[in-house]
């Protein structure tokens, strides 16, 4: 499934980043990378699946209907994966820490610190990052 | 800042252009041009506030510029800038996208070493390493970049035309039981699978395996 | 006269090797051409967004009765498709899929395989099935099934070289297709089987 987020990603990867102008912000890389997270990686990306399914892709609608069939794409992969990791959680295979609750606590101030279109466009944008991170494991 | 009158026509097509991590940005003269159009470059790290100017890259007249030194931490995206000058007119900033040296770079072949014996074929596979500021500087390969990075080999017997695959994940190779005074030739691509990217094919390295005692 | 014009029936997905086409029966009206639009809508959209439909473009106001779906099916969830009909100003209720389709439910065949035996080598050419598939190889030294050996080919290139074989044997190879998406593979190929020649008149 990772693989296939990605082919769609990079598919809509330059438009999606064109329609975030603010360079200034970012979602998961700063003030603290998500590459600096060591501990309790199968916690965060359990709770990062949770929040781009829940918050993150509703608002993310555009004018392409090109674009939105890979969202959609992507907003199924991701309720996939995200089921999986529901089932690790629940078999305490995915226990979370308090370096994880922080970071995922920083980065859910940074996606309320702008309005809900602006967050949820700069966090689809932002996918790569969460990929690369997770790939990097 | 006491820019001048900004009226001049924008560079073009800027870009960055990555090989093995090694990012320079590229961009074409603003169109209608002749010479004599200088440049200025800045660059940012994505989701932090600052732009950050190039010296080295202040009032130039080419159309390139080598940001891996200020580009090489991979874990971070980066957008970049261009502003042309002619005759006490300037043209507007214009930005490359985001650029992620993770995924946006290509890879070179591997290097191939090839050797042989009366019956076999022995590869060695060398990927390539990541740019570094100078040679003193400790390598880093694509290897450790790269955790998923793969070969494909290929082998061609050039008597009859044959080509066999074989997709490794160390970077040796060792083919026995071949016919004897017969030339092989030998041709490598990386390949990665998460991010996707892959290399072309090395140069073809042929190496005959000795003749029969 | 504008009687309703009535929605596409006999709504149904064909899906093979990872391909889905939705196929419908056509709306018959004397002397019309019928057009047709296709819009589907997957488990995200039913539980996160409203119950909202996307709309298929490469399948909208077509006269064909079928419409390949494979780009858009592309998450192990369930999906809901649908169909209406077009005459002119006239347009019909959506036809829509009875029950979902999940592509884990996708109907896998053996793949195509052709085995080689070059000199002391034992190559095998496989059928490309699309970037979906890997293939597991299985070969042994006939009469020594115990000892069967694997190969795992995830890049479909031609000629895949698997191992040296031992003059004057015969060797046995069949292989199955993996979808890892799914986790599900197809059943083996028919079993094919080499034999190496002995002496020097078979070097590859």
């Amino acid at each position: 499934s990772v693989t296939k987020i990605r082919s769609s990603f990079t598919t809509i990867k330059a438009n999606i980043q064109a329609r975030d102008s603010i360079r200034t912000l970012s979602i998961l890389s700063h003030p603290h990378s998500l590459h600096k997270v060591k501990v309790g990686r199968c916690c965060i990306t359990r709770q990062l699946f949770n929040f781009y399914v829940d918050k993150v892709f509703k608002h993310c609608k555009t004018e392409d209907s090109f674009v939105n069939r890979k969202i959609s794409s992507i907003a199924n992969s991701f309720l996939s994966v995200k089921r999986k990791l529901e089932q690790c959680h629940e078999q305490n295979k995915c226990l979370c820490g308090q370096e994880s609750d922080e970071k995922f606590k920083q980065i859910l101030a940074n996606y309320e610190g702008l309005n809900v279109t602006s967050a949820a466009i700069k966090s689809l944008g932002e996918l790569d990052i969460l990929l690369d991170w997770i790939e990097k494991s | 800042s006491g820019e001048l009158y900004c009226s001049l026509p924008n560079p073009r097509n800027v870009h960055f252009e990555s090989i093995n991590m090694k990012n320079v940005l590229h961009w074409s003269a603003p169109e209608g041009t002749a010479d004599g159009v200088l440049y200025k470059v800045k660059y940012s790290v994505y989701g932090v506030g600052k732009w950050i100017r190039k010296p080295e890259c202040k009032n130039i007249n080419r159309t390139w510029c080598d940001l891996s030194s200020e580009t090489s931490d991979y874990e971070e995206q980066y957008y970049a800038s261009v502003k042309a000058f002619l005759n006490g007119m300037c043209s507007d900033w214009v930005e490359t996208t985001r650029f992620n040296p993770l995924t946006d770079t290509k890879i070179d072949p591997p290097m191939v070493n090839v050797s042989s014996t009366e019956k076999s074929i022995s590869i060695i596979l060398t990927a390539p390493e990541k740019w570094k500021r100078s040679p003193e500087e400790e390598s880093v390969s694509l290897v450790q970049v790269y955790p998923g990075l793969q070969y494909n080999v290929s082998i061609l017997k050039k008597k009859t035309k044959k080509r066999w695959w074989f997709s490794i994940s160390n970077n040796t190779l060792v083919v026995p039981w071949l016919e004897p005074g017969t030339a092989y030739c030998v041709s490598a691509q990386i390949y990665v699978t998460t991010p996707l990217l892959h290399s072309g094919f090395s140069k073809e390295h042929c190496i005959a395996t000795l003749k029969d005692k | 006269g504008d009687a309703l014009l009535p929605a596409p029936q006999n709504i149904s997905i064909l899906s093979t090797n990872m391909k889905h086409f939705l196929t419908w029966s056509p709306v018959i009206v004397q002397g019309e051409t019928v057009r047709y639009t296709v819009e589907f809508q997957g488990e995200y959209e039913r539980e996160y967004a409203n119950e909202s439909w996307i709309p298929i473009c490469e399948c909208s106001l077509i006269t064909a009765t079928m419409c390949n779906v494979t780009e858009d099916i592309s998450a192990t969830v369930a999906y809901n498709l649908r169909v209406r009909a077009d005459v002119g100003a006239r347009r019909s209720e959506w036809g829509t899929l009875k029950g979902f389709f999940n592509r884990i439910t996708t109907s896998l065949t053996p793949p195509l395989m052709k085995v080689i035996a070059d000199g002391y080598h034992l190559l095998v050419e496989l059928e490309d099935m699309g970037p979906a598939f890997q293939f597991c190889v299985l070969y042994w030294k006939k009469g020594q099934e115990s000892r069967m050996q694997q190969k795992v080919v995830k890049q479909v290139s031609s000629v895949v070289h698997l191992d040296t074989m031992e003059a004057g044997s015969d060797y046995c190879v069949k292989a199955q297709a993996y979808v890892e998406a799914i986790n599900r593979s197809s059943s083996f190929s028919q079993t094919q089987c080499v034999r190496v020649q002995g002496g020097t008149s078979m070097w590859l």
